[in-house]
């Protein structure tokens, strides 16, 4: 196998690797509702107190992906595919 | 004559004595042993508002329930109990730089007096004001409550129909500003509002022998 087509499978593998990781990214934030805000680790559900009336939070642990989740996984994608192009020019050069 | 005189006598000061019993304060505990009593706050940031809770609620308010003229007593936050969903968050909250929870481990509210009391069936609508000591240091406050009394509902709340007591709920909601006690004061205005917006629902509880 010469080195052209090692930098070319290198950079494919670059490439569908920072797709593979935009879209579980995406598919985690997804999944844990869509939140736009920070992750959370735990969310709070109301219940109510009938003798008393009152309406108090229960809190549960749980993954809730965040903005920063995105950012970092837009970020891992972004680092992958630049690599790819930087690969490709090595290949071309 | 005077026996009647004597007889009048006897039942005034009887009258006067089962007053006085019936408006008598009653103290009521507000541990919670069903983890119901909850402060809840929020304090507006640009991306999303920082919402938290807190259970550790103790103290003991003395409430007169038969005049509601009067109210007395501390309601105490364990302020370990803060919490927001968000670990990073939590943990700058509850750092030196924010509520330093170590050093003060409680929230103090305590009951001077009561202002504009209003009473409608159970339920009484007054201003409390008393001294808030958050972080070491403390404000007079005044604060709109709603007393709501629930006679003998101890045994049906606690699921035990042999235990007899009468129950006060207590709602308020208000806000402080972080500046008056020390939290960052004119810090990170641009990420975290001044303005801390505090709900509080506690139910105190009252045993009769």
């Amino acid at each position: 196998m010469n080195s052209t087509n090692r930098f070319s499978r290198f950079t494919t593998a670059l490439r569908i690797t920072a797709a593979v990781a935009l879209l579980a990214t995406l598919g985690l934030w997804v999944s844990t509702g869509a939140h736009t805000g920070w992750t959370q680790t735990s969310k709070v559900t109301v219940q109510h107190d009938e003798i008393t009336g009152i309406d108090f939070p229960v809190r549960e642990k749980t993954f809730v992906a965040g903005v920063e989740v995105i950012a970092a996984g837009a970020a891992v994608a972004a680092a992958l595919a630049a690599a790819s192009v930087f690969t490709n020019r090595r290949r071309n050069a | 004559m005077n026996t009647i005189r004597t007889s009048l006598a006897s039942l005034a000061l009887g009258s006067i004595a089962l007053l006085s019993a019936h408006a008598a304060p009653q103290t009521f505990d507000f541990k919670d042993p069903k983890g119901v009593n909850n402060v809840q706050f929020k304090l507006d940031a640009p991306l999303e508002s920082i919402t938290g809770t807190a259970t550790g609620i103790s103290g003991t308010v003395s409430f007169d329930t038969a005049a509601a003229l009067t109210a007395s007593g501390s309601i105490v936050l364990d302020t370990k109990t803060l919490t927001v969903g968000n670990p990073l968050m939590q943990e700058h909250l509850h750092s030196a730089n924010w509520l330093d929870v170590a050093t003060y481990p409680t929230i103090t509210f305590t009951a001077e007096s009561l202002a504009n009391v209003t009473t409608k069936g159970l339920t009484t609508t007054a201003d409390i004001t008393g001294n808030l000591t958050v972080k070491g240091i403390t404000k007079e406050v005044s604060v709109p409550v709603t007393f709501t009394y629930l006679a003998d509902k101890l045994g049906a709340r606690l699921g035990n129909d042999k235990l007899k007591g009468d129950l006060l709920v207590l709602r308020a909601t208000f806000e402080i500003n972080r500046n008056d006690f020390n939290i960052q004061p004119g810090q990170y205005t641009d990420k975290v509002a001044e303005d801390i917006h505090l709900s509080l629902a506690i139910a105190g509880a009252a045993p009769r022998e």
